[in-house]
């Protein structure tokens, strides 16, 4: 009875909120709003266990005197300060809901506290798109050079002035990959295949002109909106339609209790 | 002045109101619509109500902008209503009409809307449960590798072998998320690992909930492995819920504990690239896996494997094994066939413009 119960009453929700979807009729058109009302009520109740978790784990820090005890010790000074604080505003005021976000305690806590320091938070993910985008890009395979090529004719055609650069920095990307062309030749014995390469190097040379002084500096923003609109959109809805497909068939392993994993 | 406005009236443009019972809706709600003469500069539209045409109507609502359609959910069911529409321009009424048929609100017993939906439910459900029975039989159905998964194993065991911890984070989703419960199925999978290997697992996370579903699940795992001595409740503890807090705890964790191996599988937003570019930082194998499609770019940049949307759902088939789950996956790919096959023969009939067709009406519906 210790699974049967908790697979019946997945079962029956489930199958209940697909009914749902497609009777509007009472009482199942609101059984979504129903269900979803039950679940905010358990959610609430389940912060206590959160509580309980998060004091417990660094009141263990502390106990321990484990390396990073002090911070623990921030932490819990902060949460019984902050609750405090909530509790002698409740007392002084008691129209006065602490968590508004007209209260004294709560605009100085979020405007000050908190908001400067999600900011910072937020502000770091420059760098690191900035770290990511470096290995990413680096063209040492055929993938990441395509990679690099498209993601450049992208920013160049979503800036200000990437029209005006347009022709300068293809140039420049020509001009590596007919190095590496004409380098790597450098280096067969092979007659013929040195031969392909000395050509692909000069048509990398050739190209520099029709393509990047007189195709993109005119049209870069709509060959960089077609990028996006046509190769990339075609790669992520195929994904998406992955994904939809995956999520209704672990839905359905669910209802029919196939997948357990969330329970015990 | 009333002949002022008799006058104004007898000049008014008669506009063609119509009201109806709200389609595909659960009652309580009557549709009015009228037409609008596309030279008129409209200044309001005032829309008047009652239950007997003997009696004098109510103004229920005035809109200030061009609208040609009204939803009145201040009716009750099996009620007729009567409707009038009066146009503004400026002060002046240009038009006005009244509604000849009374409008009954009901409740609808089907979504005509949805039927597209149903039909793809119906058929996708009966290709699922056609391949699990097959499965019953079949217990040797081929899927193909996912390298991800695979070095699941790989990094526990490095993780292991440098002696640190292993870091599972389930991202901001909730218990009610798939990839929530499909990221659970891989923390079991991680939990076993690491009680063979005696390893600590260590998971943050983001909602109470998704907590202590995250605890029974490794404790499961550690007594499948059959060391559940060595589970730590401590190890699987509540953060925050507030996403930079939560970004923040974690690269903590990350900086402090230096973990051997990192596992990113769940829901993630904007900060999916901070904790993994701090994984990365401190050298950890790192497996990432999500089906938030904006993230998967900076996790395929950022971490050795990624489980890219579908493949997460498919993880806990995978790596159980167990014959009814990989049934699902491989109804799911027969289906994606099937699909695949639809959207190609529509591209073909677009690009060449073959129209009025019954296959036309088919995907037209969908």
């Amino acid at each position: 009875m210790k699974k049967e119960i908790p697979l019946a009453i997945t079962f029956i929700s489930g199958f209940l909120l697909v009914l749902a979807l497609f009777i509007p009729h009472k009482p199942f058109g609101n059984l979504e709003e129903i269900f979803n009302d039950w679940y905010i009520i358990v959610s609430g109740f389940t912060m206590l266990l959160g509580i309980d978790s998060l004091l417990g784990y660094n009141f263990g820090k502390i106990r321990r005197k484990e390396k990073d005890a002090p911070y623990a010790l921030i932490l819990i000074l902060s949460f019984f300060l902050t609750l405090l604080w909530g509790v002698i505003e409740i007392i002084r005021t008691p129209e006065h809901n602490p968590f508004s976000p007209s209260s004294t305690f709560s605009r100085y806590f979020y405007n000050s506290i908190f908001v400067p320091l999600q900011s910072t938070m937020f502000a770091i993910l420059s760098f690191f798109i900035a770290s990511a985008a470096y290995r990413a890009f680096r063209a040492k395979e055929f993938n990441s050079a395509l990679l690099l090529v498209s993601a450049v004719i992208v920013m160049l055609g979503r800036i200000p002035l990437g029209q005006g650069a347009a022709p300068y920095v293809i140039t420049i990307i020509f001009l590596i990959f007919a190095w590496y062309f004409y380098s790597e030749a450098v280096g067969i014995t092979e007659t013929r295949i040195k031969l392909i390469y000395i050509l692909v190097a000069i048509l990398f040379v050739v190209l520099i002109y029709p393509i990047g002084w007189v195709y993109l500096r005119q049209h870069i923003p709509s060959f960089s909106d077609w990028l996006m609109n046509v190769p990339q959109m075609a790669g992520k809805r195929g994904i998406m339609i992955g994904i939809a497909l995956g999520g209704i068939a672990m839905s359905i392993r669910i209802i029919l209790g196939i997948e357990r994993t969330y329970m015990k | 002045m009333k002949l002022a406005i008799l006058l104004l009236l007898w000049q008014a443009s008669p506009v063609n109101v119509r009201a109806y019972d709200t389609p595909n809706d659960a009652g309580g709600s009557i549709t009015v619509t009228w037409g609008l003469d596309t030279t008129w500069a409209v200044s309001k539209i005032e829309i008047y109500r009652t239950q007997d045409p003997n009696v004098p109507d109510t103004l229920i609502e005035t809109l200030f902008k061009v609208e040609t359609q009204f939803q009145d959910l201040g009716v009750v069911d099996k009620t007729p209503y009567y409707y009038r529409v009066q146009i503004y321009q400026g002060d002046s009424l240009i038009a006005e009409g009244k509604t000849t048929q009374p409008a009954i609100s009901t409740a609808q017993w089907f979504n005509s809307r949805r039927l597209s939906v149903l039909i793809i439910l119906i058929f996708y459900t009966a290709f699922l449960i056609y391949f699990i029975m097959r499965a019953r039989v079949d217990k040797n159905l081929f899927i193909r590798k996912i390298a991800g998964l695979e070095a699941i194993d790989e990094a526990v065991g490095r993780s292991t072998e440098m002696g640190r911890p292993i870091l599972y984070v389930m991202g901001l989703g909730f218990i009610s998320d798939i990839p929530t419960v499909a990221s659970l199925a891989i923390l079991k999978r991680v939990a076993y690992k690491a009680a063979e290997y005696e390893a600590d697992v260590i998971v943050p996370c983001y909602d109470p909930i998704v907590m202590v579903a995250a605890q029974e699940t490794v404790k499961e795992g550690y007594i499948e492995a059959g060391r559940p001595d060595l589970y730590k409740e401590s190890n699987i503890y509540y953060l925050t819920s507030d996403q930079f807090g939560y970004a923040a705890g974690v690269d903590g964790i990350m900086m402090r504990q230096r973990p051997g191996a990192v596992f990113l599988q769940g829901y993630f937003y904007a900060e999916s690239l901070i904790l993994a570019e701090t994984g990365h930082s401190i050298g950890a194998i790192q497996i990432s896996g999500t089906t938030a499609v904006t993230q998967l770019p900076f996790f395929i940049a950022s971490t050795d494997y990624t489980l890219i949307g579908e493949e997460m759902y498919a993880a806990s088939a995978y790596l159980s094994r167990d014959a009814l789950s990989l049934g699902t996956i491989k109804g799911e790919d027969y289906i994606k066939m099937v699909l695949v096959i639809i959207i190609f023969i529509g591209s073909l009939m677009e690009t060449f413009g073959i129209g009025n067709h019954m296959l036309v009406n088919f995907f037209n519906i969908f």
